[in-house]
């Protein structure tokens, strides 16, 4: 895992991303207690614009890491240091999300992780009955600053949703 | 209703679920890095145990 999260600081590095943040499981799970799930996902501002008609290219990301070895597929994971990853494009909240990702350590490496509130707008989004399990751990598990999250939801629309699951 | 515990304490149900989530708050405050393991574990159970040949169980130190 640590050689995993030092492979994708190295996109960074090397810039052929612009930023990227954890999210997904392993996001919420920093928050909160541990749980089970299967992947890594790494949502990430791309170097190039993204524009709605446009399709988002990975391909400079993926042949870097081929080079580097890493060429092992099972289905849309990546496997880096036998970790299972997904890169996602990061655009709207997701993009902003990532911006104000909190700067964490693993084992001595800095990475990024989303904010408990940014989490909490992403899984709205998902909707599915798993997403809306990690809302509440995260609304019963970890601080949550109310006042913020409030801000966030009401500006991608997501107030109402958020009221029918509390 | 209420239940026999460890150290013959008697409990109710709902001091139950209280404790609980008590230590699941606990649990929330482990650092990331012990998470992580503890998923691993979970991973290579379900990978086991629970026959999920499908699960990739990820590399840690």
């Amino acid at each position: 895992m640590k050689k995993t999260l030092e492979v994708i600081n190295e996109l960074k590095k090397e810039r052929l991303i612009k930023d990227y943040a954890i999210g997904g499981a392993i996001g919420v799970m920093k928050w909160v207690e541990p749980f089970f799930t299967r992947d890594l996902d790494i949502f990430v501002i791309p170097i190039q614009q993204m524009t709605k008609k446009q399709i988002i290219s990975f391909l400079p990301v993926y042949n870097y890491l081929k080079n580097k070895g890493y060429n092992k597929w099972i289905g849309q994971w990546l496997i880096i240091e036998g970790v299972s990853v997904e890169f996602l494009p990061a655009e709207g909240l997701a993009k902003e999300s990532v911006k104000n990702a909190v700067e964490v350590e693993f084992e001595n490496v800095k990475i990024k992780v989303m904010t408990p509130e940014y989490l909490i707008a992403l899984l709205l989004i998902a909707g599915r009955d798993k997403d809306i399990r990690k809302i509440e751990m995260l609304l019963n598990q970890t601080d949550v600053d109310m006042n913020r999250l409030m801000k966030i939801l009401t500006k991608y629309n997501l107030t109402e949703k958020f009221e029918k699951i509390r | 209703m209420k239940i026999l515990i460890k150290d013959n304490e008697v409990i109710t149900l709902e001091e139950l679920y209280r404790r609980k989530e008590k230590t699941r708050k606990e649990m929330a405050k482990l650092p990331f890095e012990e998470k992580i393991r503890q998923l691993v574990k979970l991973q290579k159970l379900a990978h086991g145990w629970g026959n999920k040949k499908d699960v990739i169980i990820w590399k840690v130190s």
